[in-house]
């Protein structure tokens, strides 16, 4: 890792810390300047950026961010699914499967490979029939797929345009709206490549950036995290609650059980233990 | 029509950044021409026809089948199944007009003792019919090499059987050669007005089959009920 990368990723992790952005400036500034004059590899000076940054946060007392409470009470029933059956083949995937999430909530779906969570969401998003069951949908749809979704040789801000303006946004508004999403996931489209050179991880925010342009009402979001380093699985899950507290509906398909502590909603797909509980 | 004209723009900055695809579609009606070029003119006028129809229809198929896992999402953006089909072929149908114009030019320069109005038209028909032809293979067929593979068969097959057979008029470029007659041999206006009714017809049901098949493949689920 280069100087330049090391303190913007300490400037990040700062950031997500809580760290006044004041600040943390004025500590990315005094690292950079006893870089130059050390000549020492950042690496080897101050450790990685993330354990830096939690030293820093500790030491002026501003504690890590965790989950905030919701600022608001839950607003009326946005997505109900009731009594969803679904089969493939001769097996059964879903089996009689109940979601109802509000305005101003987030929703996880967890449960084992091959449960049916993203065949759920897909049924959601009215994307696959169920065999029995059916889903209201109070308001628009946002969709980011667990893979797919995007145009191999289209560069981000193109994406941006076109989504956009399926929504009636104009480009310049779409292309605005997008730089702004993704750069609170700590990601800067402007300029980058076609989608096809992007990383995993980066593909992955472009995804979920589309997914949130035009503020669709509901949001459904297929394991949008892979690929995602540390810190922008940070940002995403800060990004969930900023969308949770405008008053969106947010069903989010995970298989990370220590993070549920963060969602208001949980539904376990596992076999035998399809249950919908609520934090 | 603002989604619309969205949507083909995308359509054609996707094309053009197929830069190999791109050599190669625009190169192979030449070799197509260049093939008979020395010792029969006509077959080559033919042929430069049938090689944009291939070059147009696999532009189609590829442009089609990269859709595949955009369109669902733009569905649920706000788009109409419409607007996506509309977009694209609209799109297509540019670019084979584009890549018609210097092949006419060729044959304007090259050959002069044909019908050059009648070739026009079998390059009009040629685009009308290759765009919405490969558009329906994309969704018919999983991947592109299947499609690929369908179109050699149809373009092999277009050159080998006898035009006179009533087989070779189930074929969708079968129009071309009818035309080409009368452009290149004189003959008499039955093989125009022939040529020119099997083209409209294949231009005309090609298209509302893609845009049934897309209107299949991307309809509304209607146990999605919206609650206003």
């Amino acid at each position: 890792m280069n100087t330049d990368a090391w303190l913007h990723a300490l400037d990040g992790e700062l950031r997500r810390r809580g760290i006044d952005p004041a600040l943390a400036r004025h500590v990315v500034a005094e690292a950079a300047v006893h870089l130059r004059d050390s000549r020492q590899a950042p690496l080897a000076a101050f450790g990685p950026p993330d354990a830096y940054a939690a030293a820093v946060a500790e030491s002026v007392g501003s504690p890590v961010r965790s989950a905030p409470h919701r600022r608001s009470a839950p607003g009326p029933v946005r997505l109900e699914a009731r009594g969803i059956v679904k089969r493939h083949r001769r097996r059964t995937v879903l089996s009689g499967v109940d979601l109802t999430v509000r305005a101003g909530e987030i929703a996880a779906v967890v449960g084992a490979n091959g449960c049916g969570k993203s065949t759920l969401l897909r049924i959601c998003a009215g994307l696959e029939s169920p065999d029995r069951g059916e889903v209201r949908l109070r308001g628009t749809l946002g969709f980011c797929p667990q893979d797919g979704g995007t145009s191999d040789f289209l560069v981000p801000d193109e994406h941006f345009a076109l989504v956009g303006a399926g929504r009636g946004m104009r480009r310049g508004a779409a292309v605005r709206a997008g730089r702004a999403y993704a750069a609170a996931l700590d990601w800067d489209p402007a300029g980058a490549g076609q989608a096809r050179f992007l990383s995993g991880g980066t593909r992955q925010k472009l995804n979920l950036v589309m997914a949130g342009l035009g503020d669709p009402d509901v949001l459904l979001l297929d394991e949008p995290y892979q690929g995602f380093d540390r810190g922008s699985y940070v940002d995403f899950w800060r990004q969930l609650w900023a969308w949770r507290d405008a008053g969106k509906t947010i069903v989010v398909v995970t298989h990370l059980l220590d993070q549920l502590d963060r969602v208001d909603t949980v539904l376990d797909l596992t076999p035998a233990r399809t249950t919908e509980a609520r934090a | 029509m603002i989604k619309v004209l969205t949507v083909a723009e995308m359509t054609v900055r996707e094309i053009l950044r197929r830069r190999a695809v791109l050599v190669i579609i625009l190169m192979l009606p030449l070799a197509f021409y260049l093939s008979r070029r020395g010792d029969h003119l006509g077959q080559s006028i033919r042929f430069v026809c049938l090689g944009l129809g291939w070059a147009l229809s696999t532009a189609a198929l590829f442009s089609g089948s990269a859709a595949r896992g955009l369109e669902p999402r733009l569905r649920l953006s706000g788009y109409g199944t419409g607007h996506l089909y509309a977009g694209r072929l609209a799109a297509l149908w540019t670019l084979g007009l584009v890549l018609s114009a210097p092949y006419f030019l060729l044959i304007r320069v090259d050959a002069d003792r044909v019908e050059h109005g009648a070739i026009a038209l079998i390059m009009l028909l040629t685009v009308a019919v290759a765009a919405p032809f490969g558009l329906v293979l994309s969704v018919l067929v999983p991947r592109e090499l299947e499609g690929t593979l369908l179109l050699l068969t149809v373009v092999g097959l277009q050159m080998m059987m006898d035009p006179a057979g009533s087989a070779a008029r189930l074929l969708p470029f079968w129009f071309s050669r009818e035309i080409a007659t009368y452009a290149v041999d004189h003959t008499d206006g039955g093989y125009l007005a022939r040529g020119l009714t099997h083209g409209t017809v294949c231009a005309l049901a090609l298209t509302v089959l893609a845009m049934t098949l897309a209107s299949i493949r991307l309809r509304r689920r209607p146990h999605l009920r919206p609650v206003t």
